[in-house]
């Protein structure tokens, strides 16, 4: 996964009008905004590769949140209103030609997720069975999608196509400027994060078993809601709800790391997430080379199929792993606990990859892989 | 049962008054003298060339799209079987739009978007069909599966309509499903269309009816369950297909009308088919007049005559909630 998440950086960073070579990129950085490659590099692809991880990161880590205090393998953003609640927020001051500081955006985005989320909870009476969620949740997503639409209508041409590509999640033309806005946020929900993932691998226990560990389930849900939501609204804000990103992102996660439990799945699923929407952002920069298609476009028509296939692979193997997630929800807090849940990923990263590799390869799972995670511990 | 069929009839009547009333432009005294005979040539030409078409379009196409969400229902067994939600409604949205972009066929050639819908609404529902394995699924993983293709649909809608943004504006509209500016040529495509294959679901309707009792009572009655089903799902497409090429998206009337009809006419289709293209006819045009009456409210405070409420934009909400309450008054049965 490093792998991939270096080489679609370095496309990101060198492909494109003007080309500048990989060996020559540092040098271009370096120079700053004396040469072309210089200025086309630090003012344009950088802040767009940062920005790219950064809102894969949020959008991955969000999906597993959700889905692990949900227990439901589909409740993601797009499935619980959540995005189009953004969207909806976001999009509104455009249409009416309301102008706001740009610092209100983002409220404006978490306004509107908060909405749709909630109401989504609310009308499924906080998370009964896994698909009268989802289809709470996509009558919800559908109503707040037709109050866009109307939005939409009643916008002209050209505000139109700007509203359209922003709602597909397009990475294009966002600045240093735009990335800046993001960093206080980001400061709320990473320190929320760490402190809920314990919470979320006893949440994975059902709701009777973490009220015996001390875990007030309808509480901790509604938590998992709002960091959802501080981590998707920013984003949301400032390129458009990439979608499925907070789909496919955990599935990979688990696919990969089928043993481990949600604290060591949240940074897997983040780091999945900052690597898809890198790799969607390249062919939705070059593929029709001077026409930009956003990425969300991509990651939309690819997340869903995907995100399935490896579901359904998934679900096999759950049965046969169940007994070891429950050992590893015990591990799990102990490792957070330590503070360090985000680095014990990478301190084994490399010895991750050749095992991905081999996964990728048709490695079937088997209840002998659970040890393999353990020694990287 | 005649008295039920009387009453909604009754109701339909109404809201196609209500409809005609409605609009901007002509105060109900005008529509009145209109209807009578008189009234100038201007007041005419709306209410000939603009009012009655959008009438009759919004009747046909809430009829269609009922009598497929009952159909598929039936088929599938699958109380969720909504048209949006397996697949068929969002294929047809991208037939269309496929087609147009290509230049296969235009806003001018409407007969070659229906058939462009219809194709796109097939595959649409074999995408589903092959991916919750071949009919044997059970309801609540098509459901899921079904809102799974839908999105993959809506990404390639949008797909296309990145390569084409000039026709952007004329298709949102028609995303969310409207009436706005229906004319004599959209019936004159609709009706036979709607016809035929409603025809054919009646014709269906003793079968159905077995089949919603499950395979093995269907073919202990004798029924060849397979070409049944096929014939049922090919008719619940067409009608879907008309129906969307005609107006568009519109949001949840064919999984939530079937409900409310077999809650008045009872689980034999033979009656409940034409009492949901009834209840159909009535939902969308009530809709449709609701929607017109509430965009002149706010009309003066927002700027002028830009604001009109697609009437998809309303069954979508209401249909939400209607989604909603169904849910949450069946707690026992997982969906």
């Amino acid at each position: 996964m490093v792998v991939l998440l270096v080489a679609s950086s370095l496309c990101a960073l060198s492909l494109g009008t003007p080309y500048v070579p990989p060996h020559r990129l540092a040098g271009a950085v370096l120079d700053g905004d004396s040469t072309l490659a210089g200025i086309v590099v630090t003012e344009l692809r950088v802040p767009r590769l940062v920005l790219a991880l950064v809102a894969g990161t949020c959008l991955g880590a969000a999906g597993l949140v959700l889905q692990e205090a949900l227990r439901n393998p589909l409740a993601v953003p797009e499935m619980l209103g959540v995005s189009s609640g953004a969207a909806l927020g976001v999009a509104a001051p455009l249409v009416l030609t309301l102008s706001l500081p740009a610092a209100v955006q983002p409220l404006l985005a978490i306004g509107g997720a908060a909405l749709g989320g909630g109401l989504t909870l609310l009308a499924a009476g906080l998370g009964r069975s896994p698909s009268a969620v989802l289809l709470t949740g996509a009558a919800v997503a559908a109503a707040l999608q037709a109050a866009l639409l109307v939005l939409m209508v009643m916008a002209d041409q050209l505000d139109l196509q700007l509203i359209y590509r922003y709602l597909l999640g397009s990475l294009s033309a966002r600045t240093w400027d735009d990335i800046a806005g993001l960093w206080p946020w980001l400061l709320v929900a990473v320190p929320a994060l760490v402190l809920c993932a314990p919470v979320l691998s006893v949440m994975r226990l059902g709701d009777e078993d973490a009220e015996a560990l001390g875990v007030r389930a309808q509480r901790a849900r509604l938590a998992a809601l709002a960091i959802a939501v501080v981590l998707i609204a920013p984003v949301t804000a400032v390129c458009g709800p990439v979608a499925w990103v907070g789909f496919l992102a955990p599935h990979l996660a688990r696919w990969f790391n089928p043993a481990a439990g949600a604290v060591r799945w949240l940074p897997w699923s983040a780091a999945w997430g900052a690597a898809v929407v890198t790799v969607a952002d390249v062919p939705a920069r070059l593929a029709l080379a001077p026409v930009e298609t956003p990425a969300g476009a991509w990651t939309a028509l690819l997340g869903v199929p995907a995100g399935v296939a490896l579901m359904r692979s998934g679900g096999r193997g759950r049965a046969a792993r169940s007994a070891p997630a429950v050992g590893e929800t015990l591990h799990g807090p102990r490792t957070a606990a330590s503070g360090a849940a985000d680095e014990v990923p990478r301190a084994g990263a490399p010895d991750d990859a050749r095992r991905e590799e081999a996964g990728a390869g048709g490695t079937r799972f088997s209840p002998s892989r659970p040890t393999g995670t353990e020694d990287v511990r | 049962m005649t008295r039920r069929f009387a009453a909604l009839a009754a109701l339909a009547v109404v809201c196609a008054g209500v409809e005609l009333v409605a609009g901007r432009g002509m105060s109900p005294g005008v529509v009145w003298d209109v209807v009578n005979g008189g009234g100038d040539a201007t007041a005419r030409h709306i209410f000939f060339q603009l009012r009655l078409p959008r009438l009759l379009v919004a009747l046909g196409a809430g009829a269609s799209l009922a009598v497929a969400g009952l159909v598929l229902q039936s088929a599938l067994r699958n109380p969720l079987a909504g048209p949006e939600v397996t697949g068929v409604t969002p294929g047809a949205v991208l037939g269309a739009v496929t087609a147009t972009a290509l230049g296969l066929a235009g806003w001018d050639s409407p007969l070659a978007v229906v058939l462009a819908a219809c194709t796109g609404g097939c595959a649409g529902a074999a995408l589903l069909w092959l991916l919750a394995g071949r009919g044997r699924g059970d309801p609540a993983q098509t459901a899921v599966h079904g809102v799974l293709v839908s999105a993959v649909l809506g990404g390639l809608t949008a797909m296309v309509l990145l390569v084409e943004p000039g026709e952007l504006g004329s298709v949102v509209q028609w995303l969310v499903g409207t009436t706005e500016g229906r004319v004599w040529q959209h019936w004159h495509l609709l009706w036979p269309w709607a016809l035929l294959w409603g025809a054919a679901a009646w014709l269906l309707a003793g079968p159905l009816t077995l089949l919603r009792c499950g395979d093995d009572i269907a073919l202990t009655a004798g029924l060849s369950v397979r070409p049944a089903r096929t014939l049922a799902l090919l008719c619940a497409v067409a009608l879907t297909a008309g129906a969307v090429a005609a107006v568009g998206a519109l949001g949840f009337v064919g999984l939530l009308v079937p409900h409310l009809a077999v809650a008045v006419f009872g689980a034999d289709l033979r009656v409940s088919l034409p009492g949901a293209a009834l209840v159909g006819a009535v939902v969308v045009c009530g809709a449709d007049a609701a929607a017109q009456l509430s965009s002149r409210l706010p009309a003066p405070g927002l700027d002028s005559g830009r604001f009109t409420l697609p009437v998809g934009a309303l069954t979508a909400c209401l249909g939400a909630a209607l989604l909603l309450v169904v849910v949450r008054r069946t707690p026992s049965r997982t969906f």
